[in-house]
């Protein structure tokens, strides 16, 4: 599986956010927890141990009083595709790189729980199940039947909706086509966006729209610089916001407080 | 070999350790992880037919189309025609199953008191206003001579021809508007946003002013004075300049603002209803702000809470009620006014009930919509609209169907099915056909309609100070308001992640949270000079030093005016 990330894919679905468009009302957050089956908060959950596929950040441009400005940027799972590290840690194979659609994916049935893919990704857009899921009496009738509930003691993450996928190819086959059109595919982020910030598609195809958006001069990718290769391009015209995606430079990671 | 029982020891041992470089114990691991994928406490989703039901959100008068994905009828997902949705329409199917729902309530012991009380000094407060239901409250209050309460906005704006937005503190972003509307209109103006603290809305704007806390008021007064020509703003100069253009805000020189813009009545409209029978207008008794009403005037108030956005401070309703006044109020939740009440009865809500939607603040023309229901209510809910057409001899059963045949009889406007798309012009719809959409998921619309401009007010404009208190040394900033009711799934937001002020919580700047004593997370007591809420604390550097951003629980709500003096010491 982890070779088959260097072949030539069939589809490289990958997203465009248009992080000026971004207002921060965390419908994509609760839009993914409800397509996804992702469990409201235990009593104890807090930011560093809650479930959220896509979390949106408020960043800031350091700056004090009337000059302050902020930015809103929703991080997930970035799909990376050359080298991703939570493949090549997992001693389980629980991750891989779906050839046709160049998807990061998670098997929970097969993850121990070990958690080394966490600390690998550098993105930190990876989430351990400290709790048994559960919903209060009578939500687990509103659960999608699409997607499995995991279990306590197992990672998750975005798999851009692989339920919707699914969906999408059977769609596809039942009509005798192949290609999966791309408006039959949309992650449930992506569709509950009301601002429309976040775009979806093939980055193979290059007429398409977020094809088109990546390769704009105001595009940007998170860490860029390690090499990863992530699929999710963030945009802006602002320049304190493309700053953000760099790493920190040594000695400097506290000076934004 | 020589068998002993030592030798018998040594291999066992060899045995052990041996397996350990087998893949055995290995995968063991593995099936271990694999079994506990069934363990009987995860729920397994059910399975079945998959459809599609349409509504409109019943949660605020935005009123977004919906389609619902069900499956064997429930619905499973939400999701926005013709645009995305808010996090709170989103996650609406589950209101039905929220833990603090109010389900149980002595409606037989309540309605027996309230007709014992008599029909003197009975009011009812309407906080959704504008829907039929409303309209049946007011033809009850005519009929028993009592008073109706609401606090309508009588205005809308039409965002779509205007070049340059001044908004000042208004969540124009972020709630206020249907985001199928607001969001495409926002591509062709240049918003200016003015406020305190850098909200959503401020991160979207084209320009931020910041503002000191409480200082909305006196802003705007300096750009009516710069339009008058008695002052310089440049924000009034790019009004004049970039036209046309338009002031939202709560203000009460913003009416006048937009008189001298030339907004008024063009782009700032009488918010619009959808046409009602003529007799339910001859029946009805007028609409009553709370401020208006006498103190000690109320024995008997009913308070509709269904849906509701908007919560008045008990300390504003309190002085109008008699000593042994008796209030009764219709609640989703156990939160509001149940704390207040004598009797709390228990309501259906949206998605469970059949309700329409009063008209939305960006829409301009006269709309009607019905939040039909996707899942069947609980037993043993109580309606106001029955509770106080039975008190009034009113039949209160099919007003939705009347007020679609009075519709239908004017003839104007369109009529959008939402499962097919078709839009169609009303005179050639039956009066059947027409119910039949409007119930199943569906909208009319009168975009030919004449606009009327709002009323100004006549009140004098009196110049805005803000007070000092040295014992309460910061001032409030208030989130803007949310369902009274939010599914368990916002946690995501308020707990699993710090996106929004959880409405129990406040925020401070690091240099007050220090001050006080208080670290992220601590538990603590806000006090203004209307009383003291048990609070958590957010430390957030985004807050204005001096000022203290506050949730919009019911509680806070209660003490914490906007712009409100207070302090936060730990609890």
């Amino acid at each position: 599986m982890i070779s088959e990330n260097k072949k030539t894919l069939a589809a490289r679905y990958g997203m465009s956010i248009d992080v000026d468009r971004c207002n921060g009302c965390g419908s994509c957050m609760v839009a993914c927890a409800v397509e996804n089956n992702v469990p409201p908060a235990n009593a104890n959950a807090t930011d560093r141990t809650g479930l959220t596929w896509i979390r949106v950040f408020k960043v800031d441009n350091g700056l004090e009083g009337a000059d302050r400005r902020s930015a809103f940027i929703p991080l997930l799972c970035q799909h990376c595709g050359h080298d991703a590290p939570c493949v090549s840690v997992c001693p389980q194979q629980a991750v891989d790189i779906d050839p046709a659609t160049g998807v990061v994916g998670q098997m929970p049935e097969r993850c121990l729980g070990c958690r080394y893919c966490m600390t690998a990704c550098p993105y930190h857009a990876r989430y351990f199940n400290w709790w048994d899921p559960a919903w209060p009496a009578g939500m687990e009738k509103t659960l999608n039947p699409d997607v499995a509930p995991r279990m306590r003691g197992v990672v998750e993450k975005c798999n851009f909706c692989h339920g919707r996928w699914h969906a999408a190819k059977a769609k596809t086959a039942a009509e005798g086509n192949t290609a999966i059109d791309p408006g039959d595919y949309m992650p449930a982020c992506v569709e509950a966006c009301p601002t429309g910030a976040i775009q979806f598609g093939d980055l193979n195809d290059s007429s398409s729209l977020v094809a088109r958006n990546a390769r704009r001069a105001e595009s940007f990718r998170l860490l860029e610089s390690i090499g990863t290769d992530p699929k999710i391009h963030y945009r802006s015209t602002k320049a304190w916001v493309r700053d953000t995606a760099h790493p920190p430079r040594p000695g400097k990671e506290n000076a934004r407080g | 070999m020589k068998q002993s029982r030592r030798n018998i020891f040594k291999f066992a041992g060899g045995a052990v350790a041996g397996a350990f470089f087998t893949p055995a114990p290995w995968r063991l691991i593995t099936d271990t992880a694999l079994w506990s994928e069934s363990w009987p406490g995860i729920p397994r989703p059910v399975r079945g037919d998959v459809t599609a039901k349409f509504t409109n959100c019943g949660l605020c008068s935005a009123g977004c189309a919906i389609r619902a994905r069900c499956v064997n009828g429930q619905p499973v997902s939400l999701a926005g025609l013709g645009g995305g949705l808010c996090p709170f329409g989103l996650t609406a199917h589950h209101l039905p199953f929220h833990p603090a729902r109010l389900t149980q309530g002595p409606v037989e012991e309540a309605t027996a008191a309230v007709k014992a009380r008599g029909t003197a000094g009975l009011a009812i407060l309407d906080l959704n206003p504008g829907r039929t239901a409303s309209w049946t409250y007011r033809r009850a209050m005519a009929s028993l001579k009592g008073s109706y309460l609401a606090t309508a906005d009588p205005v809308a704006y039409d965002l779509s021809s205007v070049r340059t937005v001044l908004s000042i503190g208004t969540p124009l972003l972020d709630g206020w508007g249907t985001p199928s509307k607001v969001f495409p209109a926002r591509r062709n103006f240049r918003l200016i946003q003015a406020e305190a603290l850098e909200s959503r809305t401020a991160v979207m704007a084209d320009q931020w002013i910041p503002l000191a806390p409480g200082t909305e008021r006196i802003y705007a007064q300096q750009v009516l004075a710069t339009l008058r020509g008695r002052d310089t703003s440049p924000v009034a100069a790019q009004l004049k300049a970039n036209g046309p253009s338009v002031v939202i805000g709560d203000a009460p020189e913003v009416a006048e603002i937009n008189r001298l813009l030339g907004a008024w009545g063009k782009s700032v409209v009488a918010r619009a209803e959808a046409p009602a029978p003529d007799s339910w207008r001859k029946e009805a008794a007028p609409v009553t702000a709370l401020d208006t009403l006498p103190e000690g005037s109320v024995r008997t108030l009913l308070i509709d809470e269904s849906a509701a956005a908007s919560y008045i401070p008990w300390d504003r309703i309190a002085p109008k009620l008699t000593a042994d006044a008796l209030v009764v109020t219709f609640a989703a939740t156990k939160g509001g006014y149940v704390r207040h009440a004598t009797y709390a009865l228990p309501i259906a809500i949206y998605p469970e009930f059949m309700d329409d939607l009063g008209p939305a603040a960006d829409s301009a023309d006269p709309a009607w919509r019905i939040s039909a229901p996707l899942v069947p209510p609980p037993a043993a809910v109580a309606n106001l609209a029955e509770f106080a057409g039975a008190l009034a001899g009113i039949s209160a059963s099919n007003t939705l169907r009347e007020r679609a045949g009075a519709i239908h009889k004017a003839g104007l406007g369109t009529l959008t099915n939402y499962a097919t798309g078709n839009e169609t012009a009303l005179k050639e719809v039956a009066a059947e056909d027409f119910w039949k959409v409007l119930s199943e998921g569906g909208a009319w619309q009168n975009v030919a309609a004449k606009r009327n401009p709002p009323e100004i007010s006549t009140a004098p404009l009196v110049p805005a100070v803000v007070g000092a208190a040295p014992d309460l040394p910061l001032l409030a900033i208030r989130e803007p308001a949310q369902p009274a009711l939010v599914s368990p799934l916002m946690t995501k937001l308020y707990q699993e992640s710090n996106l929004r002020l959880a409405p129990n919580r406040v925020a401070l700047h690091p240099d007050e949270a220090r001050a006080a004593n208080l670290r992220d997370g601590a538990r603590a007591i806000l006090y203004t000079h209307a009383g003291r809420c048990a609070v958590q604390v957010t430390v957030d550097s985004a807050v204005p030093p001096g000022s203290v951003y506050v949730g919009s629980s019911p509680g806070i709500q209660d003490i914490c005016s906007p712009a409100a003096h207070a302090k936060v010491v730990p609890a």
